[in-house]
C-alpha cells in the first residue's frame, strides 16, 4: 500500500480561477451599471468577516433599515426630484490598513456620493485621511474617542460623544445613590477604546473622592482572567470596572462567579447593551451596570423619518426580530443626518452638504444632534442603565428613567 | 493566601492547556503535519455540546460519549481522503492543505452558528468549592479530570494496544513499518482521528468555561502550539506538563507583571524553548 502524490497540472486550476476572477468582475460591472442613474450612492466600508465580523452585521442592519424606510417612502428629497439611496459595501476584513484602501476604492473607483466610516475609533480616524483628501462628506457611527476628531478635518463628523460622557454620569448616580462606595478595582483590555474609557473612569473616581485600588491591563486574546481577578478579590473593592468586548466581559463575570466574587457595584463596557451579552451570561448578568449613547427607552421626539426611539425599535423588530442597540441606532441616525443634510443643501454638492452638516441643530430619534467645531457630536446626553430580570433599565437621567438603580452584583 | 490562590489557578487553567493540545501534539509529533484546523476542531466540539445541551438536553458528559467517535470519523475522513494525498510532501504542503480547509470550516461556522459569543449555562450551576478562602470553581475541576483521563486513555492506547505500537512504528520509521505490514495509510488516518477525537471532546469540556465563538479557534491553536513546545512534541505526558508549565507561569506571570503580560511571557517562553531546548521539557525523539 503506497501513498498517492497528487501531481495535477496547475495550468487547469489557473485557467479555473481566471475564470472566477473574469466572472467576479463582470458581476461587479453589472451592479454599477444598474444603479448610476437617479441613485444616491452611499459606501460602507465595514469589517464584514474577521474578528469584528459581529459589529459590521449591527452596522450594516442599521443601514439597510434605514436605506428600506427612506426607498419605502420614495427616496431623498434633492431639489425637485426625489432620489433612491443605495449602500455599497466593501469588506475590509477587520484589518484597519485595510480600511483605508477600501475607503479610497469605494471614493476613486465606485464612485459613492457620501461616506460612512469603518467601524471604531482607530479604523475611522485612520480613514478620515481619505475623505479629507477626497472631499467627502463622512460620518463615524462608531468612534467616541475625541483623537479621532481633534485633526482639523472638515469633512468628518460622528454619532457619539466623547468617552467621558459615558464616565460622568455613571459615577454621579454611583455617588449619589451608593454613598458606602469607596475603593474602586478597574480591569481593562488594552485596546484604544476600552483603555481610554477605563482611564476616563479613573479620572471620575479619583474626581468624586474615591480611591482606585487596583488598575490593570489585560491584553487582547487573554483566554483567562483568574489571576487579575483573585488579585482583585483580594483588595475587596466596592466597585468593580471592567471594559473590553463581549467576549472579554462574558468570560470575565463568569470568572467572578467562579471566585466567589461579590460586590455592591459591577459595571462593564462595552457589551451588557446588547442582548447577546445578556443571553451568555445569563443571571450573572442581573444588577450589572452599563452605559451606551443611545437606548430605546429614551423618549426624544425627532423630526427624522424614524420620529421616536419607539417607532425605530418596532421597525427594527419588524425586519430583524430582534431588539435594537445603540450600534444599530447610530448606523441608522447616520443615514439619516445624511437624508436631511442633502434635502436642506437640495443637491448633492459635497460642499454644500458638508456645510448643512456643519450647521446642523434638530432633534432625532437618536436624541438632539448637534455637532461640535471638531465634528463629534456634542448635544447628546447617554443614559446609564443596568440589566435587571434580565432587561436592560434605564436608571440615568432622571427624565428618561425606568427604575432605580439596585444594588449588590454576585 | 492570594499566592496559593493563584498557583491553584494556574494548575486547574494548566490541565485545560493540556486538554487543548494533546490532540495537536499528537498529529504533529507522529504524522509531522501540522494541524492547523485543530482550533476549530475544538469549537465545533463547544457548538455540539451546546447545541446537545439547548435543544436534547445533554450534559456534556453525555456530549463527550458521541463527540469521540464522531470527531475521530471526521478526523479519519479528512486524513484517508484528503491530507494522505500529500502527506509525503514537505512539511508546508500540508500546512498550507490544513490552513485552506482550516479557513473553509471556519467559515462554514460563522455562516452556521453566525460569530456571536454563545455560552452553556448549566442549570443548576455547578458552582465553587472553597476551602477557607482558596476557591476552585467546580466546572474546571470536573474538565480537568475528564482532561487528565483522556490524556490518560491516549497514552495507554499508543503504549499498549496494537494499533497504538502501530502508530510509534510508523512514527519511528515509516519504511520499517511498511515492510513490517503495516498499513500506514490507515495508521495515519488512524492517528489524525485520535487528534481529531481529543479536540473534539476538549472542546465539549470547554464548552463549560469559555465562550463559544468561531474566532476563538485561533486563541486555542495558539495555546497548543505553546504547550507543545514546551512539553515536547508527540509527546502525550509531554502535553500535560507543558500546559500545567505554561498555566503556571501565566498566572504567577499576571500576579508578578500584571495581566496585560501574561500572554507575551507565554510567547516569550515559546522562543526561548526553541532556541535552548528545542526539544521540549519531555521531547525524546522517536520514542513513545
Amino acid at each position: 500500500m503506497s501513498l498517492r502524490f497528487s501531481r495535477r497540472p496547475a495550468s487547469r486550476s489557473l485557467l479555473a480561477s481566471l475564470c472566477i476572477w473574469a466572472g467576479a468582475a463582470a458581476l461587479g460591472l453589472g451592479s454599477f451599471a444598474a444603479s448610476a442613474q437617479g441613485v444616491i450612492r452611499f459606501g460602507a466600508p465595514l469589517p464584514i468577516t474577521g474578528p469584528l465580523a459581529p459589529e459590521a452585521l449591527k452596522q450594516q442592519q442599521g443601514y439597510d433599515l434605514w436605506a428600506e424606510q427612506v426607498n419605502k417612502a420614495g427616496g431623498i428629497k434633492v431639489g425637485a426630484k426625489k432620489m433612491k439611496v443605495e449602500i455599497v459595501y466593501t469588506d475590509y476584513q477587520s484589518n484597519t490598513p485595510r480600511a483605508v484602501q477600501t475607503a479610497e476604492k469605494l471614493v476613486t473607483q465606485d464612485k459613492v456620493d457620501f461616506l460612512f466610516s469603518p467601524f471604531g475609533s482607530g479604523a475611522a480616524k485612520a480613514a478620515s485621511t481619505v475623505s479629507e483628501k477626497y472631499g467627502m462628506p463622512t460620518i463615524a457611527a462608531t468612534a467616541s474617542s475625541s483623537q479621532v476628531y481633534d485633526q482639523g478635518y472638515k469633512y468628518l463628523f460622528g454619532t457619539f460623544t466623547p468617552n467621558d460622557t459615558l464616565t460622568t454620569p455613571l459615577a454621579d448616580i454611583v455617588k449619589l445613590k451608593a454613598a458606602g462606595v469607596r475603593k474602586v478595582a478597574i480591569l481593562a483590555r488594552n485596546d484604544l477604546f476600552p483603555l481610554a474609557i477605563a482611564q476616563e473612569m479613573e479620572k471620575a473616581a479619583k474626581e468624586r473622592g474615591m480611591e482606585v485600588v487596583f488598575f490593570e491591563k489585560y491584553a487582547i486574546n487573554t483566554l483567562d482572567h483568574s489571576a487579575a481577578l483573585s488579585q482583585i478579590k483580594s483588595k475587596a473593592p466596592h466597585w468593580i470596572f471592567a471594559t473590553g468586548y463581549i467576549n472579554d466581559l462574558v468570560l470575565i463575570k463568569k470568572q467572578m462567579a467562579d471566585q466567589k466574587m461579590e460586590a455592591p457595584v459591577v459595571t462593564m463596557i462595552a457589551g451588557p447593551a446588547y442582548q447577546e451579552f445578556i443571553d451568555a451570561a445569563g443571571k450573572g448578568a442581573e444588577n450589572i451596570t452599563s452605559a451606551a449613547w443611545w437606548h430605546p427607552s429614551a423618549r426624544y421626539k425627532g423630526v427624522d423619518i424614524f420620529g421616536t426611539p419607539a417607532n425605530y425599535a418596532k421597525l427594527f423588530r419588524e425586519k430583524y426580530k430582534s431588539e435594537p442597540d445603540y450600534a444599530q441606532a447610530s448606523a441608522s441616525v447616520s443615514g439619516v443626518l445624511f437624508q436631511i443634510a442633502i434635502e436642506k443643501a437640495g443637491s448633492l454638492d459635497k460642499v454644500k452638504v458638508r456645510d448643512e452638516l456643519a450647521r446642523m441643530n434638530l432633534q432625532t430619534f437618536w436624541g438632539p444632534v448637534k455637532f461640535g467645531p471638531t465634528g463629534q457630536i456634542t448635544s447628546l446626553e447617554p443614559p446609564v442603565f443596568q440589566i435587571q430580570n434580565g432587561k436592560t433599565v434605564v436608571v440615568f437621567p432622571a427624565a428618561i428613567k425606568q427604575g432605580e438603580l439596585k444594588l449588590g452584583v454576585k | 493566601m492570594l499566592g496559593f490562590q493563584v498557583i491553584l489557578n494556574g494548575l486547574v487553567l494548566g490541565c485545560l492547556y493540556a486538554c487543548i493540545a494533546a490532540g495537536f501534539s499528537l498529529v504533529w509529533g507522529v504524522l509531522n503535519v501540522i494541524n492547523l484546523m485543530h482550533g476549530s476542531f475544538i469549537v465545533l466540539g463547544s457548538y455540539l455540546a451546546w447545541g446537545a445541551y439547548n435543544t436534547l438536553g445533554f450534559g456534556p458528559w453525555t456530549t463527550l460519549l458521541i463527540a469521540a467517535p464522531l470527531f475521530f470519523t471526521l478526523g479519519y475522513a479528512v486524513q484517508r481522503g484528503i491530507l494522505n494525498r500529500v502527506i509525503a510532501a514537505p512539511v508546508l504542503v500540508t500546512l498550507t492543505l490544513t490552513f485552506g480547509l482550516d479557513l473553509m470550516l471556519n467559515n462554514a461556522m460563522l455562516v452556521a452558528f453566525k460569530a456571536d459569543y454563545r455560552r452553556m449555562i448549566l442549570d443548576p450551576p455547578l458552582g465553587t468549592w472553597s476551602w477557607g478562602e482558596l476557591v476552585v470553581p467546580v466546572d474546571r475541576v470536573i474538565a480537568m479530570l475528564f482532561a487528565l483521563l483522556l490524556t490518560l486513555a491516549l497514552y495507554l492506547i499508543l503504549r499498549r494496544s496494537r494499533i497504538g505500537r502501530a502508530i510509534v512504528a510508523v512514527r519511528l520509521d515509516r519504511e520499517a513499518a511498511r515492510l513490517m505490514g503495516v498499513d500506514v495509510p490507515s495508521i495515519y488516518a488512524t492517528a489524525f482521528g485520535f487528534g481529531a477525537a481529543m479536540a473534539g471532546c476538549a472542546g465539549v469540556l470547554l464548552a463549560m468555561i469559555f465562550p463559544i465563538s468561531p474566532i476563538s479557534s485561533g486563541t486555542y491553536l495558539g495555546k497548543a502550539f505553546v504547550v507543545c513546545v514546551l512539553g515536547g512534541l508527540g509527546s502525550v505526558p509531554g502535553a500535560v506538563v507543558g500546559g500545567l508549565f505554561l498555566g503556571l507561569v501565566e498566572s504567577l506571570g499576571a500576579l508578578a507583571f500584571g495581566p496585560e503580560h501574561a500572554v507575551t511571557l507565554s510567547f516569550t517562553l515559546l522562543i526561548v524553548f526553541l532556541i535552548v531546548r528545542p526539544h521540549g521539557l519531555l521531547g525524546k525523539r522517536g520514542f513513545e
